[in-house]
This record gives structure tokens, C-alpha cells and sequence, in this order.
């Protein structure tokens, strides 16, 4: 075994700390880089195999919050998120009501009661060809 | 040198793990991205025990910074309320339109029944108008009654009451030291202010004056301990322009709701202030009036009728009548279309007040959820002047004694 001298301890010391120094820094400039303190909000969402949602169904969902109605025309669904704003609605007999405000909706989501003016969003779904069901808010 | 050197790198690598240990120790954020705006907030990294404020204003909706401002993003406590408005209190009035403001929120139009901000503005509880306007002229500031000034200056370009502005009352410009005391001694009543010291006067400004009754909340049902942070604390003597406190620390409610010297019915004591005195009354009905007496109108009459008529009433036929949504904010009675409730004078619902099919009247209290019945005046042996309706006639057969 060969006997380090102080200076190449002190070299090996000087290395092992600007080392350390440069990783840690660059590690901290990655997660500085990857921070994304506004991410977009999620726009698309799997609700998994169509086969879950058979003909005649209704589904509410929560994340989003929508209701899921599968017809003979096909899927179809509206958003519950209150258009007066933003609540998430409650479902109740023949429609939809805010408990925020009071806004109610018919089953098709057109205003039956203010303070909300605009019917429910009608939101795309879709069918993957893998026969998932893919949700699109925006 | 090269001593220097190793140093040096030593001295960079403490620098780095100190920066590593002192950013590990910041909490974790805790992200809200209210449906409302749709943008991260922190604020819950540190405010996640707050009470939820009200059904109406959920933080998953509204989020924190809609309503309080401040930097959404921060982690730093100084930074995130660097830019909150009115502290811890986005109601008060300087900064309400901005917090609570909003043609879908609470400065809407009149036709919406939305343009709250601008009825508590110019409301009595806000401008103080009569109570400046009487002590200007009782000192010869002023040669008649007729408001010219309130606490803040404030217009009303659609007046029903002939009054379109009034300016912004400055004490120290007065020349009479009996107004300039009334200055510094008598405007903590007003809903601009800060109460006086002392826990029967613990209120908050603005909206939350009368809404807020405990911490972080907002509710219309609004018990009379909330009124009597302001209404029933003491009285000013307008000798000396000093207040004097209340001292007779009172137990019964019928002592504690009102002045000693007043005189009531037994249902005035028992219900709160909200239960009798409306919407416009307290406050404001959108226009600039004189002074307390010109916008509060209701008296016994309004709910038990006279010798000769019956109350108001109106049955109720459209979903999207007012009554509906009072009765939805606070929800004390289950109003259904076709009921048949009482209304006022000037046509506010008394929502919380509906006929029963035996000409009787049910009333839940709005405060306290209680339940009451009462018939009215009609076919009573009552022996009151047909002339005489007012509610101090009434009072001198039914006052309670205490």
C-alpha cells in the first residue's frame, strides 16, 4: 500500500470536494429545471374498458366530475361542474344541483334554476382502439 | 495556495449542503387548484386546519387567492402574504370589491339581486350619514338635517331616495371640537371600522362584520349577539361626545337583547334581529338614505296585519323567486312552489314565515332553527285604534315586564 503524502491527500481532498460540489449543484439545477409550479390541468382521462359501461348505463364520475351516459347513440357526457362557478354538482332526482348556490339542471343539463345562466358542458368521449374510454374536458 | 484552495472547495461544498439542508426543511407543498381559476395554490401547506368558510364558498372551488389575494405560490409565509387585501379580512370594505366583487359574485346587477357590495356601501351601517349629519347640525356645522357627509364618500347614480352622493366626513376639518371629538370618539360603530377594545365588541370590518361569527366562517344566519357587537354595547353621551359601556352585565336574554331602558313583546326578545328586520334594512337597499329611520320600516303590523287586514302574503310560483335562494344560503324551513309566505311593504319575502292551511303562521327562526306559531291581529278581541299601528301601540299591552 502506498503512502499518500499531505499534498496528494490534500489534492484528493480538494478533488473530492469540488466533485461532490459539481454534482449536488447540477442536482439542484435538474430539480430547479424540472419544477413546473403551473401544470397544465389535465384535460384527457381514461376511464378504462368500455365493457365497464354497458348500454343503458348512467356513471358518475367523480375525477372529473361528469356523468357518463352510454345510449344506443353511443357515449355521451356532461360535465357536473357548476357554470355559475365551478361547483361540483350534486346529482338529484330529474337533474343536477349546486350545493354552493343553488343553480339546479335538468337531466340534459339545461338551467332550470339560477344563479347559473348556462347549461352543463357537454363533454367528447371516445372510443381507443383498444376499447378503452378516453374523456376529454377541454 | 493550495491550502487556500482545498478550503475554499470545502467551504463550497458546506455552502451547497447547507443550501440541500435548508431547502429539505421547507415543508412540503400542499397544492389546490381551485376549479374557479384553474392555477395552483400552496396555501394549504400551511392553512389546511382553517375551517371550511361557508357552503357557499368552497375552497375547492374558490380556492384561498380569489378571495385573499397573496402569492399563490409561495412557501415563505412573509412572500405569500405579501399581497394579501385587508389582512386577514378581504371583506373589509376598502378592498371588497376587488375580493368579493364580481358581476357572477357579489357586485352583480340590481335585476340579479347580486349589487351587494354597492347596497353595504351605501348603506347606513356604512356611511353613518345620519348620525354625522344630525351631530353637524346640532353644532352648527350644518343648517338642516340633510346628509352631506359619511365615512367614506360614496355616490348613487340610480337614487330613489333623491340623494346622489355624499363626501367623505373629515373630523379634523371640522371648526366645532364638540364634532371633532365626535370624530375620534363615536365612529367604531360603523361598519368601516374596527370595533373598541374588549370582547363585547369583538367584530370584524366589512361583510364580515356581520357575517363572520366565528373564526373563518361566513353565514346569514346571523344571531342578535352578532348585532350587539355594535347595537347594545353602551351608549354615547352627546354632552361630553364620550361612550359609556354597558355595566349591568346581563344574564337574561330579554336584558342582554336591547337597550335596558327598552320596552318589548316577548316575540322581539325571542327571535333575532334577522328574523324580523330584512335584507334591505340592514343592509342597505342600494340607495344613499338620510339616516336609520328612512330605511327600516318593518313593525309588528308587517307580520300580524291590523284589526281590519291580514299580512302580505305570496304564493310562491317561480323557482327562481329570491325566497327560494335565501332559504337555500340558509336552509331553516324547506320552501316548496305553491307555498304561500309573508312578505313586507315593500315587497321582501319573509321567508322563513309561511301560512298554514288554518289561517295560523309557522316561523322558523333563522338564527336559531326554532320553531314558532302565531295567528294575526284579525279577529282577535284586540281593541287597538285602527289609526294607531305602530309598534309602540302595540307595546303598551304587550310589552313583558322584566
Amino acid at each position: 500500500m502506498t503512502d499518500l503524502s499531505r499534498r496528494d491527500f490534500l489534492k484528493l481532498l480538494r478533488s473530492g470536494f469540488l466533485y461532490i460540489s459539481g454534482a449536488l449543484a447540477l442536482g439542484g439545477l435538474l430539480r430547479f429545471l424540472d419544477y413546473e409550479p403551473n401544470p397544465a390541468p389535465q384535460t384527457e382521462f381514461d376511464l378504462g374498458p368500455a365493457s365497464n359501461f354497458p348500454l343503458g348505463s348512467r356513471t358518475l364520475l367523480s375525477d372529473p366530475p361528469a356523468v357518463l351516459l352510454h345510449t344506443q347513440s353511443g357515449f355521451s357526457a356532461l360535465s357536473l361542474v357548476c357554470t355559475h362557478l365551478g361547483c361540483t354538482l350534486e346529482d338529484q332526482e330529474n337533474g343536477f344541483t349546486c350545493p354552493c348556490h343553488g343553480s339546479r339542471f335538468d337531466a340534459k343539463g339545461n338551467v332550470t334554476h339560477r344563479p347559473a345562466e348556462k347549461p352543463l358542458q357537454s363533454l367528447r368521449v371516445e372510443v381507443t382502439d383498444e376499447g378503452n374510454l378516453r374523456l376529454f374536458t377541454a | 495556495m493550495r491550502r487556500l484552495l482545498t478550503l475554499s472547495s470545502f467551504l463550497l461544498l458546506l455552502s451547497i449542503i447547507l443550501v440541500w439542508w435548508n431547502n429539505s426543511r421547507q415543508p412540503k407543498p400542499i397544492e389546490l387548484i381551485p376549479t374557479l381559476t384553474g392555477q395552483p395554490e400552496y396555501c394549504l401547506t400551511c392553512h389546511a386546519d382553517l375551517p371550511k368558510i361557508s357552503a357557499s364558498h368552497p375552497v375547492e372551488t374558490f380556492g384561498c387567492v380569489t378571495c385573499h389575494g397573496g402569492e399563490r405560490l409561495a412557501l415563505n409565509a412573509d412572500l405569500a402574504h405579501s399581497s394579501m387585501r385587508g389582512g386577514a379580512n378581504p371583506s373589509d370594505l376598502s378592498v371588497v370589491e376587488a375580493s368579493c366583487g364580481g358581476t357572477n359574485c357579489h357586485s352583480g346587477s340590481e335585476a340579479d339581486d347580486r349589487h351587494h357590495i354597492q347596497r353595504v356601501t351605501t348603506s347606513i351601517q356604512s356611511t353613518y350619514a345620519g348620525a354625522i349629519a344630525s351631530i353637524r347640525f346640532t353644532f352648527g356645522a350644518q343648517v338642516d338635517l340633510t346628509p352631506r357627509y359619511g365615512i367614506n364618500a360614496v355616490t348613487d347614480d340610480e337614487t330613489q331616495t333623491g340623494i346622489t352622493s355624499l363626501l367623505a366626513f373629515d373630523p379634523l376639518s371640522e371648526a366645532n371640537p364638540s364634532i371633532q371629538k365626535f370624530g375620534e370618539e363615536c365612529l367604531t360603530c360603523h361598519i368601516n371600522a374596527m370595533p373598541r377594545e374588549g370582547e363585547d365588541y369583538s367584530r370584524q370590518t366589512g361583510c364580515s362584520a356581520c357575517h363572520s361569527v366565528g373564526e373563518h366562517t361566513l353565514t346569514t344566519a346571523i344571531p342578535y349577539t352578532q348585532c350587539n357587537t355594535c347595537h347594545n354595547r353602551g351608549n354615547y353621551d352627546l354632552r361630553t361626545m364620550t361612550f359609556t359601556k354597558r355595566d349591568d352585565h346581563p344574564i337574561l336574554r330579554i336584558d342582554d337583547y336591547y337597550q335596558p331602558i327598552g320596552v318589548f313583546t316577548k316575540c322581539e326578545y325571542t327571535l333575532d334581529c334577522i328574523d324580523c328586520h330584512t335584507r334591505s334594512e340592514s343592509m342597505g337597499d342600494g340607495d344613499i338614505h338620510k339616516d336609520q329611520a328612512s330605511i327600516e320600516y318593518v313593525q309588528c303590523k308587517t307580520c300580524h296585519g291590523t284589526l281590519d287586514e291580514l299580512p302580505l302574503t305570496k304564493t310562491l310560483t317561480d323557482p327562481n323567486d329570491i325566497a327560494f335562494t335565501l332559504a337555500f344560503l340558509n336552509p331553516v324551513i324547506d320552501l316548496k312552489l305553491g307555498d304561500t309566505i309573508l312578505v313586507t311593504e315593500k315587497g321582501e319575502p319573509l321567508w322563513n314565515i309561511r301560512i298554514l292551511p288554518n289561517g295560523t303562521y309557522e316561523m322558523y327562526g333563522k338564527a336559531t332553527r326554532q320553531y314558532f306559531t302565531f295567528r294575526p291581529v284579525m279577529g282577535t278581541a284586540c281593541e287597538q285604534n285602527p289609526d294607531e299601528q305602530e309598534s309602540h301601540y302595540c307595546h303598551e299591552c304587550h310589552a313583558v315586564e322584566h
